[in-house]
């Protein structure tokens, strides 16, 4: 037991450790790494440099022009890249295999250095390899990578580069080797012809899958991009149809007896689909295997159930719907259940799209007579509006879910419509190049 | 009277009055420190400076120290300098300088200092005289010599019987010799007369006490040397620590120190330029060189990542080479934290130039820096 004297003595005691503590504290605490946080930085496109790729021989000199071009160009319509003008470069590339003299790089405050070759075997194979360097540590980002291909694709090579170095640079995958299926629209807009076309993410090697002849709404690429279902008015009413890339042939899918059928979207696993077919004036949602042609019944609410959308483990369905009044946006189980309901701003929403990363949710927004393209949260929080207009609709994700494209109209009677893509960030809004106007793009899978 | 004479009255009272009270008058109380001379005769003098002739009989002195402490009771010491105590009986003398010391052997011709007379004066206590003389023997690394042969060499000069002062010294000589110890002193003699004539040489030329002196100041610039900087003494507390083991109190304190100092484990080198702790605006200026660097891609996923990147300095502020690693990360995982901390390892290394601007005189404060690049405040909402 502890009597005052040692009650007395051990506060004595405590306190002269405790002084002896405070008084060493400095000492001990100057011994640990200087610590500063950093909570802000800057948003700009940092700067690479990518020389012309050096072509192996003689036949490969075209194509290692083009390559170079494709690659950069790609690498910049991003956004975050910017190309620093090859005439500011100090060093050439004259040798693939050559030392990277960083100094010369860094003078040009290059920080991403790409260096490629082309070369034609003996096959008359394209072959394509590349580096990238990160200047400022010098060292080689990931290895040296060689593609080889037909010489008919030389752009898709340079893709397949570009999304690897954005990949390397980033942590996210690319999305340049990929491809977008549109309406393409051409004529006034009272006597507009609608074809079903296809292209490269940006805009080069447009195809035409269909005819001007019947009206096609909503196509979408399947999940491996081999297929593209839609929306034809080829029979006089809206039916669904399957279209093969490859051979271009498509085929009507069956229908309930009565109902019109729209809005057509693959599953992820790619063996059903699920879309919405009005009865009257009641619309629902319905899922078909597209083997078995068996179909679903997920919604039977005398309310509008339209565009639906697969969360990217098929788990879960968000769509548009006015069952509370006004068109909103909900959420349930693939397997069917209560929706719940996640948008609650002012407005009506519509045409959600599950983003394939599976955070965010892209949406149509009309509100105050203008349309947005906007995303949210799974849960609804964080919406944030990313473009504004007469008229913005119809978004969808780029493969590694960084970009959106959506359709554009202009007002007017003499209006036209085009193909924007923005990134999720809200920054580089441009305008996808085709030849025609183009609405209800759907972006494929990344090849 | 009239009033004018009346004034002039009481100020004569009043100044009979303090004559004969106040201190105007009073005797200065402070006593008079008296001193005890003794005076020599131009005899004395002379035979005093007359040893001083054989410097060699100096050499030897370590013999000496035998100023017999014989109280002879005879104060009057004529040399000013006579050490105090010199204790140690003659007992010795006749092995003076050993073999090392040859010289001193042949000189000490007892023939010139015969009597050992001297040996009465040493014992004078008077203080006046010793106190400066003192202060030479201190500082000097030789020890007990000097001491004695002052003390030898005055006793030897009296001698004669000049003055009327030497005739009190004789008394005291006489006495002493007819004691019996007189006649054990004899074989003594030979070595004290030496003594004697060492003291005056050494006065006179030897700079015995002055050079010693000067030595002092060398002293000085060690002091520096041993005022240890705060890291090391650290160490050393840490070390000492241990030692007290009985005194709980000691011990909780010294453990105290012990943990407090052993939490610093990556003590900055000692050498190292500790100064005064950084200041915020020195902090700001480095956040701010960094983040003007910092390229963050608000879309993607490496934006929900927070690194904390560690490197190593040169003092010239710039990074060491391939120092940048990643000491953790939260908020994701895989190739976003990668990305993440490679936009900060961009950042760090592209805004150095040709070093940050940071304090060089605390460098040991910055040498080691770890950077937490948090860009919640700007990714996506």
């Amino acid at each position: 037991m502890l009597g005052l004297g040692h009650v007395f003595k051990l506060g004595t005691l405590g306190a002269a450790v405790m002084a002896v503590g405070l008084l060493f504290q400095p000492a001990a605490s100057s011994a640990q790494p200087l610590r500063i946080e950093i909570t802000e930085g800057v948003i700009e496109p940092m700067p690479f440099a990518a020389p012309a790729f050096v072509a192996e021989s003689a036949a490969a000199q075209n194509f290692a022009q083009e390559l170079s071009q494709v690659v950069s160009s790609d690498l910049t319509g991003t956004g975050l890249f910017r190309e620093i003008p090859r005439e500011a470069h100090i060093s050439q590339i004259t040798s693939f295999q050559s030392p990277v003299q960083f100094a010369d790089w860094k003078a040009i405050n290059a920080q991403v250095l790409i260096t490629g070759a082309a070369d034609v075997n003996a096959n008359g194979q394209l072959v394509v390899k590349f580096r990238v360097y990160d200047v400022f540590s010098g060292a080689e980002v990931g290895q040296g990578m060689q593609f080889v291909g037909t010489a008919d694709g030389v752009r898709r090579m340079a893709h397949k580069v570009a999304d690897q170095v954005y990949s390397r640079i980033t942590g996210e995958t690319g999305y340049f080797d990929s491809r977008v299926v549109f309406v393409s629209e051409s004529g006034p807009k009272d006597q507009r012809a609608k074809r079903l076309a296809i292209m490269d993410y940006d805009g080069a090697n447009l195809q035409y899958l269909t005819g001007s002849g019947a009206i096609v709404l909503a196509p979408r690429f399947s999940p491996d991009g081999s297929r593209v279902i839609y929306t034809s008015y080829q029979t006089g009413e809206p039916r669904i149809h399957v279209l093969n890339v490859g051979d271009v042939q498509s085929r009507i899918l069956p229908a309930q007896g009565g109902m019109m059928s729209f809005a057509p979207r693959f599953a992820p696993n790619g063996q059903s689909l699920i879309y919405s077919a009005t009865t009257g004036s009641n619309t629902d949602l319905f899922r078909m295997d597209i083997g078995s042609g068996q179909i679903t019944q997920l919604t039977t609410s005398p309310s509008i159930e339209t565009a639906p959308s697969f969360s990217p483990d098929g788990s879960q369905i968000v769509f548009e719907s006015d069952r509370s009044g006004t068109q909103q946006l909900y959420i349930m189980s693939t397997s069917g259940g209560e929706p719940r309901r996640i948008s609650f701003g002012e407005g009506r929403y519509g045409t959600p799209v599950w983003s394939p990363r599976g955070d965010m949710i892209a949406f149509t927004k009309q509100n105050a007579g203008r349309f947005h393209i906007g995303v949210m949260r799974t849960d609804g929080s964080e919406e944030r509006l990313l473009t504004a207009s007469f008229l913005d609709e119809g978004p969808t994700w780029a493969p590694n879910g960084r970009v959106l494209m959506f359709a554009r109209e202009t007002q007017g009677a003499s209006g036209s419509s085009a193909l924007y893509s923005v990134d999720i960030s809200g920054r580089n809004l441009k305008r996808v190049q085709t030849p025609a106007g183009g609405s209800d793009p759907s972006w494929g899978p990344l090849q | 009277m009239n009033t004018g004479m009346k004034i002039s009255a009481a100020g004569h009272a009043a100044l009979v009055l303090f004559v004969l009270f106040g201190d105007l008058f009073r005797p200065n109380p402070d006593p008079v420190e008296v001193a005890d001379v003794s005076i020599l005769s131009e005899a004395e003098f002379a035979a005093l400076s007359q040893p001083a002739a054989l410097p060699e009989a100096t050499v030897d002195v370590e013999a000496p120290p035998t100023p017999e402490p014989e109280p002879t009771p005879e104060p009057t010491p004529p040399a000013p300098e006579p050490e105090p105590t010199p204790a140690p009986t003659p007992t010795p003398a006749p092995e003076p300088a050993p073999a090392p010391e040859p010289a001193p052997e042949p000189v000490p011709q007892p023939d010139p200092v015969p009597q050992p007379d001297p040996v009465p004066q040493v014992v004078d206590p008077t203080p006046p005289a010793p106190a400066p003389v003192i202060v030479a023997p201190e500082r000097s690394t030789r020890p007990v010599p000097r001491p004695a042969p002052r003390v030898a060499a005055e006793p030897v000069a009296p001698q004669p019987e000049d003055t009327p002062v030497g005739e009190e010294v004789q008394q005291a000589v006489t006495e002493d010799a007819t004691s019996d110890t007189a006649v054990e002193q004899d074989p003594q003699e030979a070595t004290a007369p030496e003594e004697t004539t060492t003291e005056i040489v050494t006065e006179a030329e030897q700079p015995s006490g002055s050079p010693t002196a000067s030595v002092r100041p060398q002293a000085r610039p060690n002091r520096p040397a041993p005022a240890p900087e705060p890291e090391p003494a650290q160490t050393e507390t840490a070390t000492t620590t241990p030692e007290p083991a009985a005194d709980p109190l000691a011990d909780a304190v010294a453990d105290a120190v012990a943990s407090a100092l052993s939490g610093g484990t990556t003590t900055p080198e000692p050498d190292l330029p500790v100064g005064p702790p950084m200041t915020g605006g020195e902090k700001d200026a480095l956040r701010v060189a960094v983040q003007r660097c910092w390229v963050i891609d608000v879309g993607s996923q490496s934006a929900n990542v927070t690194v904390v990147v560690g490197m190593e300095m040169e003092d010239t502020g710039r990074v060491v080479a391939d120092s940048i690693r990643m000491v953790s990360s939260s908020g994701g995982a895989g190739s976003a934290v990668d990305t993440a901390f490679r936009a900060a390892q961009r950042a760090i290394l592209r805004c150095q130039g040709d070093g940050y601007d940071l304090p060089a005189e605390k460098y040991a404060q910055w040498k080691e820096i770890e950077m937490v690049f948090d860009p919640s405040g700007m990714r996506l909402r």
